[in-house]
């Protein structure tokens, strides 16, 4: 999904070009850019332009050029808050490259060994809380981690951990931790999928030639299955990175708009969702959540752009 | 150098038989081609061969050593793979060096024995390519090298040129058969195609439902196949069978009745008697127009193939059994026109029942 | 390899037995709670239902204080919907984009990939403002709007991918016979691609099925909740009542569920043909 316009471009040439623009191929585009337009672009367009206006309390609007951005970032009122949900969100996302994606390429390692009974059971069952609404999943560990049930610290001591048990979504230390790991928990069976579907794309030839040259299974891990699935985990790198940063269910759910305790697990989505709707006290704005979105709109691209710029080029696709 | 043995070796999957009753000796220097259909296992027994197959039961032994028990590494052999398998991130050097790293070789031998065989590969000039840089042939000279670099006491080759052009198939053929006789090392080499069994081996393993049907020097199993099944096997066109019968037995002189005519043959003693079903056995190329000693299959055309320098008469005989005939490149014979061939008795081959060959000395 | 188990193996199975249970253990401990008596929930919490703890309170109090029924039907309707016209229209628009040259074709292929990386939620400030203006908000409508605009840039680039596959030598054939361009695509193209529909819906049909955010903007009352934003919203209110807590979540978890093991051979499949580009 990344070489989009490499494939694109060699699809181009199918039919010669006439001479006159042909009018089906307006029909069979226009339906898909008319809503792609009006329901995505549109709105993200007029979103950036209406961060760069002010709206009082009669609801008219001026325009203050990059005013809220600057109050965004230095206003004390803002800063801390955007800050905060910035620096959160950067370790929401870190947990999820080591753990979701280190745990996904562990299971997929093994889902690929050849000859391996039950493979698609496990796969299948594996994947399975990634079909569920992020909502349910939430709650699902809410109910399971809350001290007053009581299952999770049974289940510890069942294993010798009992002491280590505490109200881990309730404490400011532990709270966002507990929460990335439980979006984790949830979004392994992405990773652990692609990877494994390029696992499987290497040729057993190429496997079975480096067992004939000598190398362990470790060195055939690193030194040919590795290299060859690097463009996957580029892949898988920055749709994590794109999903974090535009993440919002799990916290809202879990822990509501507030994100606490204390703003603990307050991420950009959250912090987006207080400030164009408001909470408590403060009064919702659509300029100062348009630019929040702006914002987010902003980290997102450049995310996307060191992607396919730094990244991309130099990890060669290989076919085989 | 080394010679390689397998004893008895069998290999299952599950309840599935693949390979059963192995034996067979490759002496040093030989090049042995394994033949035969698509899965009757003669690929497996390559793979276990290299080790990258476990047997169910058996024994390898390769310079005397057994060897069920040792890492393909260890074995050393090296193997040539129908895909190449050559790793699309490194370029041909790093391909050529790659098993190297790996025997604790130090770098200016490395280097030393790769620029040797790219060298004697001719791909000198391409040692900083990609792999998805090169043709098809030049990839399949560096698997070659790949395998030329580690030095081994035997080559393994798996269809190694299934993947090439016919022009190319050729040459690299050629290629392979000079290198066996520049480099005096033993090779074993799987084919499906009997073209080339004949052209490059030194000794022919014939393979069928994962038994061996016969092993023997080219020209060996061309003029004496065992059984049936060789002796379709080997050729091209295909041998020609027709049902046919013991009439009478004298001594070692039966006179068969196939096709409505008759020839008289020497078999093995006690191998037929009077009454028994045959199947008669002529290649295409050993027919005959005219000929005093020769029995006579006459039909009808129904096509011609002319090739030029000959052609092959297809011919329904009035029995109903359907034979190819290679007559000379300029014939006069026209489809649905009547056909004489004439079948010499000395380039029969007759098959029991059980399809074994029953001719005296032979099979 | 081979018949013998080799320790290995076993070792690889025990660590894939264990993920295994613990990505569903917390499911199935939800599932199975929902059938017990609050006192059998907290006493045994990982015990099954028997005859003295069974009980569906929990579901007849969700079913007394929650239209669910309503909820799952929306749901239904804004996936169902949804679905069918991001393979139609980005149908059309991938032979468009795929089959012709023409200028600007790149331009628009580059212009729909923007959707892709780009969530579009980031424009939530200025849909809804559009829905209030287009007087769609609590609409079913403005959900199935936003979501086929979210999931056509990526259905329209696995389909391209799918059409491209499909031999040309068929629509060429059909071109010689004087088909209209409209036929071929209806009555060529549209059945070949039915296997690629599995890929967009993997793709497409669960982000909205589970979908938190725009409901809960767009359409948050007047029975128009779907699903997700039903549940979120009976949990906030009923917290503290764990056999109505547990049931929900069931009554949610459930029907995916069942779509999930009927169907994930396709999923799956579906999934990693998707991954593979």
């Amino acid at each position: 999904m990344t070489d989009l316009t490499a494939s694109r471009i060699q699809s181009a040439d199918a039919v010669p070009a006439r001479s006159r623009f042909p009018i089906h191929i307006a029909v069979f585009l226009a339906p898909a850019l008319a809503i792609y337009t009006l329901f995505s672009i549109y709105p993200l367009i007029d979103t950036i332009r209406l961060s760069l206006y002010a709206g009082d309390e009669t609801g008219a609007r001026s325009f203050v050029g990059l005013e809220n951005f600057r109050t965004l970032l230095s206003d004390p009122n803002w800063s801390g808050q955007f800050w905060n949900a910035f620096r959160n969100n950067l370790i929401f996302f870190l947990i999820h490259m080591v753990v979701q994606n280190g745990i996904g390429l562990g299971l997929a390692m093994l889902l690929s060994l050849p000859r391996l009974t039950g493979g698609s059971v496990y796969r299948t069952l594996i994947f399975l809380p990634t079909m569920l609404s992020v909502v349910i999943i939430g709650f699902i560990w809410q109910l399971i981690l809350n001290p007053l049930w009581g299952i999770a610290p049974s289940l510890l001591k069942a294993v010798g951990l009992g002491s280590f048990f505490g109200p881990w979504l309730g404490q400011e230390s532990t709270a966002l931790l507990t929460v990335s790991l439980i979006s984790v928990w949830q979004f392994v069976g992405i990773p652990m999928m692609l990877i494994y579907a390029a696992l499987l794309n290497i040729p057993d030839d190429l496997l079975d030639a480096a067992t004939v040259d000598g190398a362990g299974p470790f060195s055939v891990f690193w030194f040919v299955r590795l290299p060859l699935i690097l463009p996957t985990l580029g892949v898988v790198s920055i749709l994590t990175f794109v999903a974090n940063f535009n993440a919002f269910d799990l916290i809202y759910a879990i822990k509501g708009a507030l994100a606490g305790p204390n703003f603990s697990t307050d991420i950009l989505g959250t912090f987006f969702y207080r400030t164009f709707f408001g909470f408590q006290l403060q009064v919702g704005s659509p300029t100062m959540g348009a630019a929040v979105a702006t914002a987010m709109l902003i980290i997102i691209l450049v995310g996307v752009l060191i992607y396919l710029f730094g990244v991309q080029r130099r990890l060669q696709r290989h076919t085989f | 150098m080394a010679d390689v043995s397998l004893h008895n070796v069998a290999k299952s999957f599950g309840a599935t038989e693949i390979l059963r009753d192995i034996d067979l000796s490759v002496a040093d220097g030989e090049f042995v081609v394994f033949v035969g259909p698509s899965g009757c296992g003669k690929s497996t027994l390559l793979r276990i061969i290299a080790g990258l197959e476990t047997v169910s039961g058996g024994e390898i032994r390769i310079d005397s050593r057994r060897v069920n028990e040792l890492p393909p590494a260890d074995r050393k052999i090296a193997m040539v793979f129908q895909s190449y398998a050559l790793y699309p991130h490194m370029n041909v050097y790093k391909n050529m060096a790659f098993g190297l790293k790996f025997a604790k070789t130090n770098k200016a031998e490395v280097d030393r024995r790769v620029r040797q065989a790219a060298e004697i590969l001719k791909l000198t000039p391409l040692l900083d390519r990609k792999p998805r840089e090169l043709s098809g042939g030049q990839r399949q000279r560096v698997a070659i090298g790949r395998a030329i670099v580690r030095n081994p006491s035997v080559f393994l080759f798996d269809e190694p040129l299934s993947n090439l052009d016919a022009a190319l198939r050729v040459n690299t053929r050629l290629e392979i058969a000079k290198l066996h006789r520049d480099l005096g090392a033993t090779m074993i080499y799987v084919t499906h195609d009997q073209v080339e069994a004949m052209t490059l081996a030194s000794k022919i393993v014939v393979m069928n439902h994962g038994r061996i049907e016969q092993v023997g020097a080219p020209l060996e199993l061309y003029r004496h196949p065992g059984n049936l099944f060789v002796a379709g096997f080997i050729g091209s066109p295909r041998m020609n069978f027709i049902k046919g019968q013991v009439l009478r037995l004298e001594g070692g002189s039966a006179t068969l009745g196939f096709a409505g005519t008759e020839a008289v043959v020497t078999v093995r003693a006690g191998a037929l008697a009077p009454g028994d079903p045959v199947t008669v056995g002529i290649r295409p190329e050993h027919m005959e127009q005219g000929g005093a000693d020769a029995a006579p299959l006459r039909g009808t055309i129904d096509a011609i193939e002319q090739l030029g320098e000959s052609s092959y008469v297809y011919m329904r005989l009035a029995s109903g059994d359907d034979v190819i005939v290679r007559a000379p490149g300029e014939t006069d014979a026209t489809p649905g026109g009547a056909y004489t061939a004439h079948v010499p008795a000395r380039a029969l081959h007759v098959f029991d029942a059980s399809g074994v060959s029953v001719l005296a000395g032979r099979g | 390899m081979g018949p013998t188990i080799r320790p290995g193996r076993i070792a690889v199975h025990v660590a894939l037995i264990l993920y295994t249970i613990l990505a569903l253990g917390p499911i199935l401990l939800i599932l199975v709670n929902a059938f017990k008596t609050r006192r059998a929930i907290f006493a045994d919490p990982l015990g099954l239902p028997n005859g003295q703890t069974f009980t569906t309170i929990g579901f007849d109090r969700v079913f007394a204080n929650a239209d669910f029924g309503l909820y799952f039907f929306n749901s239904l309707t804004v996936t169902l919907v949804s679905l069918v016209l991001i393979v139609l229209i980005g149908a059309m628009a991938a032979w468009a984009l795929t089959e012709y040259k023409f200028t600007g074709n790149t331009l628009i292929a580059l212009y729909l990939a923007v959707g892709i990386m780009v969530p579009i939620r980031l424009g939530s400030v200025s849909i809804l403002r559009m829905m209030v203006e287009l007087n769609l908000v609590n609409t079913l409508t403005a959900l199935i709007l936003v979501y086929v605009a979210q999931g056509l840039p990526l259905a329209i680039l696995i389909l391209g991918e799918f059409i491209q596959q499909i031999p040309k030598d068929l629509r060429d054939a059909a071109r010689c016979d004087g088909v209209s361009e409209y036929r071929i695509f209806a009555s060529i193209i549209l059945p070949l691609i039915s296997p690629a529909i599995a890929t967009v819906a993997v793709f497409t049909m669960v982000p909205v099925w589970n979908d938190l955010w725009f409901p809960l903007i767009l359409a948050p009352g007047d029975g128009k909740q779907t699903i997700t934003l039903g549940v979120q919203q009976f949990i906030g209110q009923y917290v503290t009542d764990w056999n109505a807590v547990l049931a929900s979540l069931t009554l949610a978890i459930a029907p995916v569920l069942v779509l999930y093991l009927l169907f994930s051979r396709y999923l799956v499949r579906g999934l990693t043909a998707g991954a593979v580009k």
